[in-house]
């Protein structure tokens, strides 16, 4: 008998950055590393559980900068380049390992998954959009939206036409990519300000998340605390997060991804391997970089790293996905008891981290989404939309502002290293709205300009540019992306607001900052 | 209620701005603002460089990276240090600097967690002007202060605060972090000067934020009613303590905090773990591995095999083939089949590697 509910969701994103000012840009390798290393075995197990009639359910949020780039012909372009790079390393380091056969059989493996990937990339048109809306069509997977450009929500209280803009920009772009409007949201860093739930009303979004502070710390007290969703005043359903599920996971006792048999991160033939060798695959300054190729497993707390053992992993794989399905069977056995109603536990993870951080992620989901399809009753896997249709009285509360970063508020975001940025943000969001009321219906060049303005706008909002700040790498490029475009911002908005539009500068800000066709500036009110 | 200003915390603005070291910055004419740019000597209220705005520190804190691999992986190319980009096309712009000011009176309250905020502003000089006129002489004995209000559930109305308590501000920093230490309340602030004789003269008033609890409500639900060791082990469940905790509802925000169980930031601490001591910085170290080069040439159209394998000659009939070379010995017969006469070459060079180690 069912006993309860588990609601996988992965949260893909990735800042847009996208170059076409020059000819290899290191940034762009975000990108290109999780198209290989997590989008494309998503997808891959997707169609395998396809091939078996395995009626999965997942949750995904397809952010709108990430389907903006995965639906970009420069970038797609250079992703089949760049895939066959790693291809044509892949066959060097065959060659280079022959005396060496416990690494030519790691060779083999990566020369075998990156032209998997290139062969899966083709097959998709190279536009791995459609990949994923496939799976929504089959009824398998849910996407889900989020804020235009992944601006931090809680730290725009004081510029809420930006909120709006993020969330409208956000729906239209849905609309254009997958053929309907969108059900649910990831909100930016999990980042949520009461009232924002109107917003997400407005544009007929139906649920979002919190962190599981969000809703037990909310007001009143939620009776069935994050085991049942709640709504706002509005009338959007919230999910809060289960952090034993996530702990699981990622905890240092119980987690999974740091035992010693998965595959060591840090390890990269682009630093292990002789400079000369190596330097057509590396950054074209010469810098080193990571290529993909990682040949060692954890193997322990020391420097001393053994040669991985991709079958070994692989039984890893299977035994954590066997343990994450018990546990989650227990917790739903006695949830349901204590309850006297059927659970769901919300296991929200960043998509990035399957394959790309933890290598063996994708193969722990296929298992985990088998066991608990053919091994056991107590357990089905829904979405929050199948969820919401099935069980459709919940308890009102005000979910409590809270997000998922570290220590659980806006200081991730709020912090020495970036607070600088807010004053600028809220003043060209100040700008754009007065713009807004000041040109109600404009057209031709002027229309152009104040949709430029807005996408600018919208650009430099990224939360991932504070992020990158306070954590340490990449900093020069997040403050560099944060300052030009705010720059770019006003001066478009100064040559718009004086009907003074240099038509040059324009039509190279819009090649340059291509995102969002679509956009109508009017949304930012 | 007048009280002391609690801890105060300003964070070192001098890492913040893209480039700390500028010289004063030009403000860009905007036709939506001010086209004023401060003076920056203008009494007390003189605008110095960011760097140099005097930083009271009371505990530093940092974001434990160490906590955050997992997160940062998704931006890890492996470069540590910053490579230089060109300049491109668009910007003669990327050459400017953001405004350091926009002129403007502005101040505003933005939360940063269930105990602290932040406040930034900017007051433009013609404030500044007409407050040195109206005031007289007084003006310059008045000394910059944020007045932090207590407005939870009330209608603020500048005098009906629950209380109140006052920090001295450089007015120059433009920003900083306010303790008011009490979730669930909510703040109002204002900048202003206080005087020698006591009064409080408000230049600018922020918008008001309502900080979150730092625990559950203590409202329940006549309908969704649960009572409160129901509660406690659902609470407990749902922030990964399991459901035997022996805390009271409201301290057990507090003990999943202690025990890092919180966001995915902590959860990344047991994936790096193992991972990041293998990151570990020796003081010293060496690594050395050893490669084979074996090239040659042959007639372009010859067939040639190498240890038994077939291999692929360039068009002007060189080689060049790359091997790691592990300890032992290596036997590798080259073998040329001319296309045109029946004649066979073979050339076998012997390898042996033998490594030692001191220590």
């Amino acid at each position: 008998m069912v006993k309860g509910y588990l609601c996988m969701v992965l949260h893909g994103h990735l800042p847009y950055v996208r170059h076409p000012e020059h000819e290899d840009f290191l940034e762009e390798d975000w990108l290109y590393e999780a198209i290989t290393e997590t989008y494309i075995p998503l997808i891959a197990m997707f169609e395998s559980l396809d091939r078996d009639r395995v009626n999965f359910r997942m949750t995904m949020s397809v952010t709108p900068t990430l389907a903006s780039m995965l639906t970009d012909t420069l970038l797609q372009e250079r992703y089949v380049k760049h895939i066959n790079s790693l291809i044509e390393l892949a066959h060097k380091e065959v060659e280079r390992t022959r005396w060496l056969p416990e690494f030519q059989k790691l060779a083999v493996m990566y020369l075998n998954l990156f032209t998997h990937a290139r062969d899966l990339f083709e097959r998709y048109h190279r536009n791995l959009v459609l990949a994923f809306k496939r799976f929504q069509d089959s009824g398998n997977l849910e996407i889900i939206t989020c804020g235009a450009t992944h601006g931090f929500f809680p730290l725009m209280d004081v510029a809420k036409p930006s909120v709006r803009a993020q969330v409208r920009v956000a729906a239209a772009n849905y609309e254009k990519n997958f053929g309907r409007r969108p059900r649910g949201i990831w909100l930016p860093e999990c980042g949520y300000m009461p009232g924002d739930d109107e917003i997400l009303k407005e544009n007929g979004i139906k649920y979002f998340f919190t962190d599981s502070h969000g809703i037990l710390h909310g007001t009143p007290r939620p009776k069935y605390g994050v085991f049942a969703p709640v709504y706002c005043k509005s009338g959007v359903a919230c999910f809060g997060r289960d952090m034993e599920s996530s702990k699981q996971v990622w905890s240092s006792v119980e987690g999974y991804p740091g035992d010693y048999d998965y595959r060591e991160f840090y390890r990269d033939v682009g630093f292990d391997l002789d400079y000369d060798y190596i330097r057509p695959y590396i950054h074209p300054d010469g810098i080193r970089i990571n290529t993909g190729i990682k040949y060692y497993r954890i193997s322990g707390p020391g420097n001393e790293k053994r040669p991985y053992d991709p079958d070994v992993a692989r039984e890893k794989a299977a035994s954590h996905a066997g343990n994450f399905m018990f546990n989650r069977e227990k917790q739903v056995e006695y949830l349901y008891e204590a309850l006297g109603r059927r659970p769901i536990i919300i296991s929200p993870y960043d998509a990035e981290l399957y394959g790309h951080w933890w290598f063996e992620g994708p193969q722990w989901l296929e298992f985990l989404i088998r066991k608990v399809t053919f091994d056991q009753k107590a357990i089905r896997m829904v979405t929050p939309s199948e969820y919401l249709a099935e069980n459709p009285r919940n308890q009102v509360i005000t979910p409590s502002m809270s997000s998922w970063g570290w220590k659980g508020y806006s200081e991730v975001w709020l912090q020495g290293s970036n607070d600088w940025v807010y004053r600028h943000l809220h003043k060209a969001s100040r700008v754009m709205t007065d713009l807004v009321r000041r040109n109600p219906d404009a057209a031709g060049m002027k229309r152009r300009a104040l949709n430029q303005a807005l996408r600018e706008l919208l650009l430099a909002q990224s939360s991932d540019w504070a992020f990158i700040m306070a954590t340490g790498t990449h900093v020069t490029y997040a403050q560099q992306r944060t300052k030009n475009h705010l720059l770019r911002f006003f001066r478009v908005a100064q040559d718009a607001a004086g009907d003074n539009i240099d038509e040059g500068f324009l039509k190279e800000l819009e090649d340059k900052d291509n995102i969002f066709p679509e956009i109508d500036y009017r949304v930012h009110q | 209620m007048k009280r002391k200003a609690k801890t105060i915390q300003k964070i070192k603005r001098a890492a913040s701005k893209p480039k700390p070291k500028g010289k004063p910055k030009k403000a860009l004419p905007l036709k939506t603002v001010s086209r004023k740019t401060e003076t920056r000597k203008k009494g007390h209220f003189s605008l110095r460089l960011p760097g140099r705005a005097s930083a009271p520190t009371a505990g530093k804190h940092e974001i434990p990276l160490q906590e955050m691999k997992v997160e940062q992986a998704k931006f890890y190319t492996g470069v540590m240090e910053q490579p230089v980009y060109q300049k491109s096309v668009v910007a003669e712009l990327e050459h400017k600097e953001l405004a350091w000011r926009y002129g403007e009176d502005i101040l505003v309250l933005q939360i940063r967690d269930p105990w602290w905020a932040h406040a930034y502003w900017d007051v433009s000089t013609s404030t500044v002007d007409r407050l040195r006129k109206e005031m007289g002489s007084s003006f310059g004995g008045g000394r910059w202060h944020l007045r932090s209000y207590d407005v939870s559930f009330i209608n603020f109305t500048g005098s009906n605060a629950h209380r109140f308590f006052d920090t001295a501000v450089d007015p120059d920093a433009g920003n900083w972090y306010l303790n008011f230490g009490s979730p669930g309340t909510s703040w109002c602030v204002d900048l202003g000067l206080l005087l020698p004789d006591g009064r409080f003269i408000t230049v600018l008033r922020s918008n008001t934020v309502a900080l979150p609890l730092d625990g559950p409500s203590w409202v329940t639900d006549e309908e969704w009613m649960i009572p409160d060791d129901e509660f406690r082990r659902l609470y407990g469940m749902s922030v990964g303590l399991g459901p035997n905790v022996s805390s009271p509802v409201g301290k057990l925000w507090q003990e999943r905090l202690k025990k890092d169980i919180s966001s995915r930031g902590i959860a990344s601490m047991g994936v790096s773990s193992p991972v990041r001591k293998g990151q570990e910085k020796l003081p010293f170290w060496l690594v050395v591995d050893c490669e084979l080069i074996v090239y040659g040439a042959t007639e372009p159209d010859a067939r040639v095999t190498v240890q038994g394998r077939p291999i692929k000659l360039r068009k002007d009939g060189t080689f060049t083939l790359r091997f790691a070379l592990p300890d032992g010995r290596q036997d590798i017969p080259v073998v040329a089949k001319s296309a045109k006469i029946d004649e066979t070459r073979t050339i076998t060079p012997v390898v042996t590697r033998k490594t030692t180690r001191q220590p």
